[in-house]
């Protein structure tokens, strides 16, 4: 039984290991894909698009070796908790691999036009940013620091203001006629992207917390809803459904 | 290649040497095994002479400026040196480096010699090389070098050929090319354009090598011709060289703030030159109606002068290599602003010969803020 459990932890330890192998691939691409933007580098956007598949791939991978641990160990608490976080979080790193690839095809579209250096320095600031979550969430993880979890979503809020700011100055830039619709509506779009990987980032924070603590914020709006439920027992019918009448 | 060889040795010696240590530890430990009295005093003796030895290797591993780790045939990592712990500095760098040198490990146990080039955008930008190398019997060992100050040289000598027959040639191909234009044109409001456009063409060489001599100049000067200046009069003079600029951009140079009566022990004319430029650039890399603040202020090693402005930024990428010489961070835009691309390096120039430093912190879109140090004993005047 011993011996079991020793290769038990083991495997969860691999799976670990390649998140965070997965994760720091996804950090590493995301100044990347900002350089490509930025420079209109054409064979870096190649590379950074074409190494999505790898990320895939391995996504693919650790999520067999999720169910197979789940299947063949049947893990309890703590455990469980572990495995079907990192199904999750396996999710959303390889989500934000996708949207580094969409920076860099936004980065093909508008390749050739030149940009306001006021656009310039918040694309960079974004770029800084998204990734400062993504190095919380791979450090909150491999510390289990559900309080260093907690702070991503803060940063995030930063980010979130940097995308205001963006499209503010995309209008503006437009208005002045220095960029033409199509770049200014791609560059709402990045900024759509570096705001939906930070999204991920604390996403993964969340899955931290939920490991550590078993608590998710969802939880908040389901005691809300439950709540609600509970008041209207008197109602007849469900009120989410549509009437005939 | 030597070095490696080197290190293999030291390596398997280090491995032997341990094991030996081991085996004689155990022996130590089970007196059953060991035989007689006499024998334990000498395995005693060769005991300590290889925990010494051991120590020895280990140490000179560890003085090692680049990662050494050595694997048995499994991959299991016998020993490592200090350096090869501190290979990746931030979690997520580490994490990638760890996995290259997996990657290169795995490839060198089944025979495989094996270089890696990684590299790491940072921030910092960092180029890790991963050698792994098969061992005799079996094992591996893997070497990790940074080499991220080397790649940063090479850069900068390519590009330094590229840039300066880039910034030579254009100007007297454009001279070359007006020349022959006007040699059949006739009408005289055509030849009148072509003569200033060669007029502006021949100036721009003429400031192109007055700026070289300058550069050549600071650069080659050892002696400083030192005396006491009046910071508030270097900062008025380097505004003042750029007044005509400023105008005609709509900049705004405001050095209004500075104490009076503070001076320093300086080379007065590099100090303004190296000032003018700080000026020179803020003025044409602002928009119209910015405005560039000048500042000094002293601590207690020296003065810092401040030239920060709000036009268009530095790229972060461009920011540690905009004082080399004849460096653009924008070719199209700079041949419009006239610069010859040594103004920075002259400011870098004239830090260094002062024991000072320059640095800069910038963003696009935002400004730029450029601090010259330079370290003195202050003379406060009264």
């Amino acid at each position: 039984m011993d011996e079991l459990r020793k290769s038990f932890h083991h495997d969860i330890e691999d799976v670990r290991t390649e998140l965070v192998h997965m994760a720091a691939f996804v950090t590493e691409a995301i100044p990347r894909a900002t350089a490509v933007l930025l420079n209109g580098d054409l064979e870096g956007a190649d590379q950074i698009i074409n190494g999505d598949d790898e990320i895939d791939a391995r996504a693919l991978e650790l999520e067999d070796q999720c169910i197979q641990i789940l299947a063949l160990q049947a893990p309890v608490a703590g455990d469980l908790r572990q495995i079907v976080a990192a199904l999750k979080m396996v999710a959303e790193v390889e989500r934000s691999a996708d949207l580094v690839c969409n920076i860099c095809k936004a980065a093909r579209r508008i390749y050739g036009h030149s940009l306001d250096p006021t656009l310039r320095g918040i694309i960079t600031r974004m770029g800084e940013q998204a990734q400062q979550l993504y190095i919380a969430a791979i450090e909150s993880f491999v510390e289990n620091d559900a309080a260093k979890a907690a702070a991503i979503d803060d940063m995030d809020n930063y980010l979130d203001a940097l995308q205001k700011q963006f499209v503010q100055a995309i209008f503006e830039s437009h208005a002045a006629g220095r960029i033409d619709l199509q770049v200014a509506v791609q560059l709402a779009v990045v900024a759509r992207f570096y705001e939906r990987i930070g999204d991920h980032a604390v996403n993964i924070g969340e899955r931290v917390r939920f490991v550590v603590t078993g608590w998710l914020p969802e939880h908040r709006g389901a005691a809300r809803f439950r709540s609600r439920a509970d008041d209207s027992t008197e109602m007849t019918r469900p009120p989410s459904l549509g009437s005939s009448d | 290649m030597d070095v490696f060889v080197l290190l293999a040795g030291c390596a398997v010696g280090v491995i032997a040497t341990l094991v030996a240590v081991k085996v004689l530890e155990s022996r130590r430990a089970s007196p059953t095994l060991g035989g007689e009295h006499a024998s334990d005093v000498s395995s005693e003796q060769s005991l300590a002479a290889s925990q010494a030895r051991a120590h020895r290797l280990q140490g000179a591993l560890d003085a090692m400026p680049y990662g050494v780790m050595v694997a048995d045939q499994n991959g299991q990592v016998l020993l490592r040196n200090k350096a090869a712990d501190t290979a990746g500095s931030d979690a997520h760098n580490e994490v990638l480096v760890q996995a290259a040198v997996q990657y290169n490990l795995r490839s060198a146990l089944r025979g495989e010699a094996r270089t890696q080039t990684v590299e790491l955008y940072g921030p910092p930008k960092r180029v890790v090389v991963v050698e792994a190398h098969p061992l005799d019997p079996d094992g591996a060992m893997v070497t990790v070098e940074d080499v991220t100050e080397r790649f940063r040289l090479d850069a900068v000598r390519t590009d330094f050929v590229a840039n300066i027959s880039h910034e030579l040639k254009t100007p007297i191909g454009a001279l070359a090319v007006l020349a022959e234009t006007l040699i059949d044109e006739t009408d005289p409001a055509v030849v009148r354009r072509l003569a200033d456009r060669t007029v502006n063409e021949a100036h721009r060489v003429a400031k192109m090598i007055d700026d070289l001599l300058e550069l050549s100049r600071i650069e080659l000067s050892g002696d400083l011709i030192v005396s006491s200046c009046d910071v508030g009069l270097l900062v008025v003079e380097a505004a003042s060289r750029n007044s005509l600029l400023a105008r005609q951009n709509k900049v705004a140079v405001d050095a209004g703030d500075i104490d009076v009566g503070l001076s320093i022990n300086a080379d007065h004319a590099q100090i303004t030159s190296a000032l003018g430029n700080l000026v020179d650039n803020a003025v044409k890399y602002s928009d119209a109606n910015g405005v560039v603040k000048v500042t000094a202020h002293l601590d207690q090693q020296g003065v810092t002068f401040v030239v920060s402005d709000n036009g268009i930024g530095i790229p972060s990428h461009d920011l540690d290599r905009i004082f080399e010489r004849f460096y653009r961070v924008d070719r199209a835009r700079s041949r419009g602003t006239g610069g010859t691309g040594l103004g920075l390096s002259i400011v870098r120039h004239v830090a260094n010969n002062h024991g000072g430093s320059i640095t800069v912190e910038s963003h696009e879109g935002e400004g730029s803020t450029f601090r010259l140090y330079i370290p003195e004993r202050l003379v406060p005047q009264t």
